[in-house]
């Protein structure tokens, strides 16, 4: 008999939108007589979070200390660590504020009131365990599912994508929302693997896949576009921020088009 | 013998969205406590978006949570809309309704067939029902990929809508994709009904019986439907939206990172399926009128496993609503999909039912950002009654097997198809 592959599906905070994208695909049936489900509570009652995996897939941002204490294990159990969807990723939305203190944030919501756990500045997965391997979006398209579960079953490694939506949306021949209507389109510095899904609503993207990796993101090069567009650079950095908040390179490369200096 | 302090925890519920436990402490005189630990981390989505544009804040908010995330994203709209003084043409509202309709269809055939059937049947997980139950899946899977579909269509995508903008939509789909929507409605009502069927058979469970105070969003043109500006009480009273506040008060609780809710200050109230079918069956037509006529015994106020039947029931009534409201929107058909807007200044209080039950929005608006943003969900409503009737579980069942009572306290949650996650990513003081 086949050896079934052990795998976990662990939430950290999020808004379990990157686990309902994975269970709502039909194909999940065809991949379980391959795959023993250990822990996933959002589908297995019988869930164990502290059992051995051969895959551990991770939604959502580092938000709390206790999930500090739970990514590491997660880590510790599982041979293959994959960060799913934009929170796991890049911290996700909630780290749209990041500059702003945690006590600001709390006391907006909360007030004075105070509850028993320990919460903390939504983080990227990466920042507290090594990651090996990324889904990106938010929530991700079901394809990236097929290809990075597709590629692991078969003993492979699935690759990342290096170019941006527009290289999609360029495809696809949808007009292009940046030039043509002159909106804040997030498409350039975006990696693609969406096909270009918003241009082709008419809709400027967002970015929601996260800034594309290797150095490729020109965060100076569409800021420049934006700011002769009149975009205030706390504009173009609140716009930019959105799913990239904990971007190194961001904040200086903007900063670089208001200093003056050419390229 | 019984040991002094017995506390009986589920640490994570299972099959429910988001991360929170039951905890249920007992002592010699009986059951001492009852909590629901919401241990979500929050997210400040509030916070977050005050001060930011508002067309990057509605893009935002729909990401509190994934089951609503069209309902998030179509109320935050519809209260920035208000705030600018800007109403949707008919159409655009039409379509806008069959698009969280498609939400309402996804989200109940989910709850009901992949989070709440295993329990009744004795399975610890929906996947594993396939060979026994290959109709039952099979439905599920039909209702299921039907409500994205039609999110696909009018959102752009079946979560994270990014197709909803103010003044209407990014694209409209064109007519021949909104008949063929009529015409895969129409093969999925007697899916809907084999569903009502189904779960008219399942167990009540009497002990949680007790009289409860239903809230609802008082539907638009007396239709059963999910836009509304007033909140109906099954005790009689109704009030405007906008005073939500003053009818809905929220505590911070210690043992939750989601907020309590209670009505006139001190009493615990249900929204959700079930209060709409209770504050609003007379407003119910069709097929699904005929249901309710005929399973009123079923569909009680007093009860909250009976919130699984009004699901049931409103999977058949909101296929038949939507195929309705595509036939309004292709008689007043344009291709416009949206209108220019104005940016003005200004507040505006949206409240609509989403598949959980109330969904508030009050959004204001200065110089084209969210000066002032206050968000309460329908699971946030809940919590407060929740508690209260896993207590009632817990005093009939303390003495049982705890494996038991655990199983019972989950299968309570479980009725109200709480939405843990967006429960603590929003509310304020
Ligand atoms: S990445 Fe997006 S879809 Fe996934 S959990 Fe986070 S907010 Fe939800
Ligand atoms: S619309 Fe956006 S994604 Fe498409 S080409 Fe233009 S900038 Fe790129
Ligand atoms: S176009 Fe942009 S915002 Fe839309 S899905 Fe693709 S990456 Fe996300």
């Amino acid at each position: 008999m086949e050896k079934k592959v052990r795998i976990g599906f662990y939430a950290l905070t999020s808004c379990y939108g990157c686990q309902l994208q994975l269970a709502m695909m039909d194909e999940l049936l065809q991949l379980l007589p391959h795959a023993e489900i250990v822990c996933w509570f959002m589908v297995e009652r019988d869930s164990y979070e502290d059992e051995p995996v051969d895959i551990a897939f991770i939604e959502g941002s580092v938000s709390t200390e206790e999930e500090i204490e739970l990514v590491k294990k997660i880590r510790e159990n599982a041979k293959i660590v994959v960060a799913v969807g934009s929170c796991a990723v890049h911290g996700g939305v909630q780290s749209w504020e990041k500059d702003k203190s945690l006590e600001e944030l709390w006391k907006t919501v909360y007030g004075d009131g105070k509850v028993k756990f320990e919460p903390k500045m939504a983080e990227p997965v990466e920042n507290y365990i090594k990651v090996d391997y990324r889904i990106y979006g938010c929530p991700p398209e079901k394809k990236d599912f097929l290809y990075a579960i597709g590629t692991f079953l078969v003993g492979s490694w699935p690759e990342d994508i290096d170019y941006p939506v527009c290289v999609e949306c360029r495809l696809k021949g949808h007009p292009c929302i940046l030039i043509e209507k002159g909106e804040p389109c997030l498409g350039p510095i975006t990696r693609a693997g969406c096909d270009a899904r918003c241009p082709g609503f008419g809709v400027a993207c967002i970015g929601c896949r996260g800034a594309i990796g290797y150095d490729v993101a020109w965060f100076d090069s569409l800021a420049k576009t934006f700011k002769e567009k009149g975009l205030t650079k706390e504009e173009i950095l609140e716009r930019m921020k959105m799913f990239n908040a904990h971007n190194p390179k961001l904040e200086e490369m903007v900063e670089k088009i208001f200093q003056g200096v050419e390229e | 013998m019984k040991s002094l302090y017995l506390p009986i925890t589920v640490d994570h519920i299972a099959r429910v969205e988001g991360k929170g436990g039951v905890e249920i402490i007992v002592g010699d005189e009986g059951v001492k406590e009852v909590k629901l630990n919401i241990i979500e981390g929050p997210r400040f989505f509030e916070a977050i978006t005050v001060g930011k544009k508002l067309d990057e804040a509605l893009a935002v908010y729909p990401r509190i949570c994934s089951f609503c995330s069209a309902a998030h994203k179509l109320t935050a709209v519809e209260a920035a809309e208000k705030a600018i003084g800007f109403e949707p043409r008919e159409e655009i509202q039409a379509l806008r309704e069959v698009l969280y309709i498609g939400d309402m269809i996804e989200s109940h055939a989910l709850h009901l067939y992949l989070l709440v059937l295993p329990d009744y049947l004795g399975y610890s997980n929906p996947l594993k029902m396939v060979d026994e139950y290959k109709k039952e899946i099979g439905i599920a899977l039909d209702l299921k990929n039907l409500g994205s579909w039609m999110m696909d269509e009018l959102g752009a995508r079946a979560i994270h809508q990014e197709n909803v903008v103010l003044g209407g939509f990014g694209k409209l789909p064109g007519r021949a994709t909104l008949e063929k929507m009529k015409r895969r409605l129409q093969e999925a009502l007697p899916k809907a009904e084999y569903t009502f069927e189904l779960f008219s058979k399942l167990e009540q469970y009497e002990e949680v019986e007790g009289p409860i105070i239903h809230m609802a969003v008082k539907p638009r043109d007396d239709v059963y439907g999910i836009y509304g500006d007033a909140i109906s009480v099954s005790d009689g009273f109704e009030f405007p939206s906008e005073d939500y506040k003053k009818h809905m008060v929220e505590r911070v609780v210690e043992h939750s990172f989601a907020k309590h809710s209670f009505y006139n200050d001190e009493k615990p109230f249900m929204t959700g399926a079930i209060s709409r079918v209770v504050n609003h069956a007379d407003k119910l037509y069709g097929r699904a009128k005929e249901l309710y006529e005929s399973h009123k015994d079923l569909l009680r106020s007093t009860n909250p496993f009976a919130n699984n039947l009004a699901q049931a029931l409103e999977l058949v009534y909101f296929t038949e609503r939507a195929i309705d409201l595509i036939d309004e929107a292709l008689a007043k058909w344009s291709i416009r999909p949206r209108d220019e807007v104005e940016i003005r200044d200004g507040f505006g209080v949206s409240t609509t039912e989403a598949p959980r039950g109330i969904l508030v929005y009050a959004l204001e608006v200065k110089d084209g950002r969210v000066a002032y943003a206050d968000i309460i969900t329908p699971t946030a409503f809940n919590l407060a009654m929740m508690e209260v009737h896993v207590r009632m579980m817990a005093e009939k069942h303390y003495n049982d097997d705890p494996e038991r009572l655990k199983y019972l306290a989950e299968m309570v949650v479980r009725a109200y198809d709480p939405c843990i996650s967006c429960s603590v990513h929003v509310a304020r003081l």
